[in-house]
């Protein structure tokens, strides 16, 4: 591959014919690939998603070199990648092609990937957490080798030489002036070898100075058809026979029971079919009744005609204040919750302390509206439940769906398809379970769209969080200790406890919902305690939205950093800069955090520089910083923002002007997929920190649509600027972690511009207004 | 029964005059590229063109648009090679790409009207456009370079 | 094309039926009166009319039978319409197909449904007689005035009407309510915020939408596309001369080029860093179509600032655009807007009724829109 080409004139991956000789078979699965990106159940003569020895109706055993699950190389040297991780804008698949395609040594220009079904041969299937090039990285890497190796072994013997004196390039394997293209390999050799997991493990992986593929740019495989209107999405899924479902969604999310339903009106509906109250033994759609039609016009009609009675419990009387105060309760009460973090001497650095600071930070319900309303398609077709819709996390859903369905897990299938948009709604497979009990009930393929509005009220909405923030400072303003309490409704404790860590003191605790609030920060004796707000909890279902906790905690902690500098008189960045000394268990571990705190540091320091930290900006102009480690301390992706804002002190409105943002993220797979991926984070965060934030009335969502949910369009984009840190270490997330660093830092710059301090989470101007006035 | 000239072939609609345009394109016609997003036009992942002018055909019914001349993302080229579709994949426009169709179709729009578009002419004609993604920036270097290419394929014309 | 002019099926068509055949129902303060099925039919059209019958109902209200027939009927401006055209008139509508239908009643109450009251109604109001030139104007001006004060019948919509129904002469073309529909006034007095000139109004009524003004709906469209799409060039340009003249355009048109560029320089208000929850909601819904980045608009974009359903002294315009849409047929060439009926909740629509009226106009806030837009709402629910 050619080294640094401007993304212009890479060649397109989906180009077919590019280093092409030969056509054959090679011209069916290019007309099937040729749109960039292959959907698991729709493709054919590959080995499969259903078993591991595969369909091989078109590919016999020989014709193919599969020496591991995670791809194939077929006679005509076409690689296939499988991908399992789900497509929602990441080019996952992209990035994660190229791991094995650079150990592989292989031709980029002859790889193609597929995005497998579900199936227990993948293990873990789930697409979140910033997790999959970091988890994916040495397996996919070590697969590559294998195949690399076994492909230069038989490569030699074809040759006549010895293997030592063979290299693997471009898809071929060279000795000296000779070479043999892994296509006549496959062709000609015996390349019958599959490795174990054990096997595989013990692989050596290439030294980053001999990649070629990774961290070079490349065009991603699924972009060309998202421009096309080829791309194929949950809503696209069709099945002879099938008919649509629109719900009624009640009034609560977990606690509403039908009385009755009077479908009278419906039946003057064209197409009407019949409503159904849906009996669900998982718990998932309690309270659903499912108005079915043959068109989605006709079930959409239908569904605003029939009409439901419902009884509700306890969530229909509580309002976003209500999970507030009652967030506020539990924190106030010393007792309950999990330590995370539990330094011995916390109360007596507080006791001894010469100043101390004490901040609450609260923050709203922030919707998902993923632009793709949720929807599933289901049916049973030769003895197994086929359920056709984009989803995160298959390994949560499917045995939430057996219970539901009241069958072996073996028996139902995840189809895969492009995501439109997760943000980690998906990873809550919820909306599968009432499309699969009605398509069960009717005994006919059932596909549920939900409209918007359905889908807004059937969110797993971030849940509101309230957070107190305590610091104790001793001679000199050294900082002695940091208390840090956070209560949140837990999407791991309601979803998938299993999941769940446990703190010092014994109890479980949603480590989702509390990450960054166990920062880098060297502060003394430190004590983080989680708190579940079973309120929110029961009432609604709070989600995993892109970054989860850290979208509370960081707002807490850069804002009350920013806080604690002022308060110490000492500026913001020296005042972090100090405290990233990567001293004790800040130092950081091989091989995920080599480095630890300084790398922070780092970040820290390059923000400043690129943003002019210290230079005098116009009145009412301020610039704020905040740094993270992203999502986890195992994972941690170093990054820091500066936002330079005006504040209009008429009338509290803000004006970012613009985004500076370091990332430091280890090895860079697909670069310009990361810089999408960081993009979009910032410009999520600033979307979350002004314009979204909703809040819960009687049980429901406030806002269902966008004639009153606003969030980030064309016309508020500051300028963003993004760098990133040259690094061969281990490659970390990149989805999440550039979120959540620019509500704070928004925040920090409202306070530079006007010394007013905004502690609430949107931001809106009317607070900001007030906050001037307050000070004044 | 009503008749539209949809991407350059006339179609006869089986289906209710009243049904919104979208869900006739989509289910009825069978092309799959325009999407549903919000339903009430302010997403604008569902625009098409009716005449030339862009459309929101989640709120459009059939019998609104009788006669017209529709196209969609399918019809915007018959190659898919369109010079704002071009720019996309060169920028790497689309993350999930949902709502892409429709940026795309507004965009091509914009550009008919404002072939050399200033920032606040594609802060305002793409404004109802909605990312979730956030691919505003790629969104808008690309239309600035297509429009760039269109400029000068016109003066070479 | 003269029945064009007085677009006789606009009124003599229901929805969806025959033209001419009749059986639209026209809201008047009194009730409402459904129109006759003016097809050859000899039962239960016209076919046994003869020339001189329909030229007495044109020129004088009096059908066949003798009897009165209600000014609905605008044979108060027919009554200005040439012998010549009366005869071409009839000689067109006698070949057309017939079609037999009998019209709904009406539902005029008593005693104004008793027809010897519309004897009294004429004595006071009807003024018998063809059009009279006026010697100082041109002819291309008398020839607009002849059509417009005649055959097309502008004031039936435009002129207000006294508290029995009849035009009020005195104050010619000061708008009036029509269908729910503010059918604006065509003087000076009129509130847009450029003048009409005679390209605006040839503009206008030859295609349905002018640059500086807007594009036709509500009753108004089927004015333009079905009535006066018969009509020559030379005599739509003849009324622009004469509305033009009207509305005084001449005097007031010096400071256009800077209402224009004053106007234009707010199109773009809400699509940049926003907060105001109604300017999201007209950036997210409506400026995509109707921004302009100027020096002038374009036709294909409407221009709010300029339009005027926004400068009206009701919001009945506005509303009833933004929840019925605009097809094919209604607006300008090829355009259409879509129906926000279904979208928008009433909030939604009084605030961005508000919010247009205080960012893109200089009146003062119209008042209580949330309840005009509901009313307006139950209206076209009921009618569909």
């Amino acid at each position: 591959m050619n080294k640094m080409l401007p993304l212009s004139e890479v060649p397109r991956s989906s180009d077919p014919g590019i280093g092409y000789t030969s056509k054959s078979r090679r011209s069916f699965l290019i007309s099937v690939v040729n749109s960039g990106i292959v959907l698991g159940f729709m493709r054919s003569g590959r080995s499969a998603p259903a078993s591991s020895t595969g369909d091989q109706a078109e590919a016999g055993p020989a014709d193919l070199f599969e020496p591991t699950i995670w791809y194939s190389i077929d006679k005509t040297g076409l690689v296939v990648v499988n991908i399992t991780r789900a497509e929602m804008g990441q080019h996952v698949g992209t990035a994660l092609a190229r791991i094995v395609a650079d150990e592989l040594e292989a031709d980029w220009a002859d790889v193609r990937i597929i995005q497998v079904d579900s199936d227990p041969k993948w293990g873990l299937m789930v697409t979140g957490g910033s997790w999959s090039v970091w988890q994916s990285f040495h397996t996919l890497s070590q697969a590559g080798a294998a195949g690399r190796i076994a492909l230069i072994e038989e490569g030699a013997k074809l040759l006549g030489v010895d293997p030592k004196a063979c290299i693997a390039r471009d898809s071929d394997v060279r000795a000296g002036h000779a070479s043999i293209a892994y296509r006549d390999i496959v062709a000609r050799g015996d390349l019958r070898r599959h490795y174990t997991p054990e096997q595989l493990a013990e692989m050596p992986i290439k030294p980053a100075t001999e990649r070629r593929l990774i961290g070079q740019q490349a065009l991603a495989i699924d972009v060309p058809p998202k421009t096309n209107g080829e791309a194929r999405y949950g809503l696209d899924a069709m099945v002879d026979g099938m008919i649509y479902g629109r719900p009624k969604i009640p009034p609560t999310r977990n606690d509403s029971s039908v009385v009755s339903v009077d479908d009278s009106m419906a039946k003057g509906v064209s197409g009407y079919v019949r409503s159904l109250v849906l009996d669900d033994p998982s718990g998932t759609a309690p309270g659903w009744v499912m108005v079915c039609a043959d068109s989605f016009v006709g079930a959409n009609r239908a569904a605003d005609l029939v009409k439901v009675e419902w009884r509700s419990g306890e969530a229909a009387t509580v309002s976003e204040q209500g999970f507030q105060d009652h967030a506020a309760r539990l924190i106030a009460n010393p007792q309950g919750g999990s330590l995370v973090v539990d330094d011995p001497g916390v109360d007596a650095a507080f006791a001894a302390a010469k100043s101390t600071l004490e901040r609450t930070y609260t923050t709203n319900s922030v919707m998902h509206f993923q632009l793709e309303p949720i929807n599933a398609l289901a049916f049973e077709k030769d003895g197994v439940f086929e359920i056709h819709t984009g989803n995160q996390w298959q390994s949560l859903i499917l045995p939430v769906l057996a219970k539901a369905l009241g069958r072996d897990q073996n028996t139902i299938v995840l189809r895969s398809y492009l995501l439109g948009g997760g943000f980690g709604r998906r990873l809550n497979g919820d909306y599968a379970v009432p499309a699969a009990l009605a398509a069960k009930v009717l005994g006919r393929p059932l596909k549920m769209v939900c409209t918007r509005p359905d889908d807004m009220r059937f969110d797993s909405p971030r849940s509101p969080s309230v957070q107190v923030v305590r610091m104790a400072f001793g001679e000199g303003g050294k900082v002695t200790a940091m208390d840090h309490h956070a209560a949140a409704g837990w999407p791991t404790a309601v979803m998938a406890p299993a999941f769940m860590s446990k703190g010092t003191n014994g109890a479980p605790y949603d480590q989702f919902a509390i990450n960054g609030a166990d920062h880098w920060y060297t502060v003394g004796a430190q004590r983080v305690r989680a708190l579940s707000n079973d309120l929110a909890n029961r009432c609604f279902r709070p989600g995993w939205l892109r970054s989860v906790g850290p979208g509370w905690t960081n707002w807490a902690v850069e804002s009350f950093m920013d806080e604690a500098a002022h308060a110490a008189a000492v500026d913001p960045v020296t005042f972090r800069m100090r405290l990233l000394d990567g001293a004790g268990r800040n130092a950081g571990s091989a091989p995920n955090a080599v480095g630890g705190a300084r790398r922070q540091a780092e970040v820290l320091r390059r923000v400043a520089v690129a943003a002019g930290w210290g230079n005098v900006l116009q009145e009412s102009t301020g610039l704020g910083i905040a740094t993270t480690f992203g999502q986890e301390r195992d994972m941690p992706t170093w990054v820091a923002c500066a936002a330079r804002v005006h504040v209009d002190r008429s009338n509290g409105a803000v004006t970012v002007q613009k985004l500076n943002l370091v990332v430091d993220a280890g090895t860079v797979v697909h670069p310009d997929g990361a810089l999408a991926q960081v993009e979009g984070a910032a410009l999520w965060g600033l979307s979350m920190a002004l314009h979204e934030g909703s809040e819960f009335v009687k049980g429901q969502p406030r806002d269902t649509n966008l004639d009153t949910y606003t969030p980030l369009r064309m016309g508020d984009v500051p300028e963003v600027e993004v760098e990133f840190v040259p690094s061969t270490e281990v490659p970390v997330g990149l989805g999440e972690p550039g979120t959540t660093v620019v509500g704070p830092a928004i925040g920090n710059a409202i306070f530079a511009a006007t010394g007013a301090r905004v502690r609430h989470l949107p931001i809106r101007p009317e607070a900001v207004f007030r906050a001037i006035n307050a000070r004044t | 029964m009503t008749t539209l000239l949809l991407n350059g072939k006339t179609v006869s609609i089986k289906g209710p005059d009243d049904s919104p345009l979208l869900w006739t394109i989509r289910d009825e016609i069978g092309l799959k590229g325009t999407k549903y997003g919000c339903g009430i036009g302010m997403c604008g992942a569902c625009t098409v063109h009716v005449n030339g002018r862009p459309a929101r055909s989640c709120i459009t019914t059939v019998r609104s648009v009788a006669g017209a001349a529709v196209t969609t993302i399918e019809g915007l080229d018959p190659a898919g090679q369109h010079s704002v579709q071009k720019a996309w994949i060169e920028l790497q426009v689309p993350q999930c790409g949902y709502c892409q169709s429709g940026q795309i179709m507004q965009a091509a729009a914009l550009l008919a009207d404002y072939p050399d578009p200033t920032d606040q002419d594609i802060n305002a004609v793409m404004a109802g456009n909605l990312c979730r993604c956030m691919a505003y920036i790629r969104i808008r270097n690309a239309i600035k370079l297509a429009a760039t290419r269109m400029r000068k394929d016109t003066s070479q014309k | 094309m003269l029945s064009g002019a007085g677009y006789c099926a606009v009124c003599h068509t229901r929805a969806g039926g025959e033209p001419f055949a009749g059986g639209y129902g026209l809201a008047t303060p009194f009730g409402t009166i459904y129109s006759t099925n003016i097809t050859p039919d000899p039962a239960t059209g016209i076919g046994n009319w003869s020339e001189a019958a329909f030229a007495r109902a044109m020129h004088e209200g009096v059908a066949r039978d003798g009897s009165h027939l209600f000014p609905a009927f605008p044979y108060d401006h027919f009554t200005k319409v040439s012998d010549d055209d009366v005869k071409a008139v009839y000689a067109y509508i006698m070949t057309r197909p017939p079609v037999s239908t009998s019209p709904p009643p009406n539902t005029i109450p008593f005693p104004l449904n008793i027809r010897i009251f519309q004897e009294g109604w004429k004595l006071l109001f009807f003024r018998s007689g063809r059009y009279q030139p006026d010697t100082t104007k041109t002819a291309e001006w008398n020839r607009g005035a002849y059509l417009a004060e005649g055959l097309s019948h502008c004031g039936g919509c435009h002129t207000p009407r006294n508290t029995l129904g009849a035009e009020k002469v005195h104050d010619a073309y000061a708008g009036d309510m029509v269908d729910g529909w503010v059918a604006p006034t065509l003087t000076d007095s009129n509130p847009s915020p450029v003048p009409w000139t005679q390209g605006e109004l040839f503009s206008y009524l030859r295609s349905g939408a002018s640059p500086l003004h807007g594009v036709s709906g509500g009753p108004m469209a089927p004015v333009i596309h079905t009535g006066l799409a018969a009509v020559p060039d030379a005599d739509i340009q003849a009324q622009a001369v004469y509305f033009a003249d009207i509305d005084q355009a001449a005097v007031r048109g010096s400071a256009v080029e800077a209402v224009v560029r004053s106007r234009l320089a707010t199109s773009h208000l809400g699509s940049g860093q926003e907060y105001d929850p109604a300017a999201r909601l007209y950036a997210g819904a409506c400026i995509g179509c109707h921004y302009n980045a100027g020096p002038m608009p374009l036709t294909v974009r409407p221009e709010l600032a300029l339009n005027s359903a926004l400068t009206l002294p009701t919001p009945a315009n506005f509303i009833r655009v933004v929840l019925g849409g605009l097809s094919l047929q209604d607006g300008g060439p090829g355009l259409v807007m879509p129906a926000y009926a279904s979208a928008f909740t009433d909030a939604d629509v009084a605030r961005l009724a508000a919010y247009l009226r205080r960012t893109r106009t200089d009146r003062p806030p119209w008042a209580d829109v949330d309840k005009q837009v509901a009313a307006i709402r139950e209206q076209l629910a009921g009618s569909r």
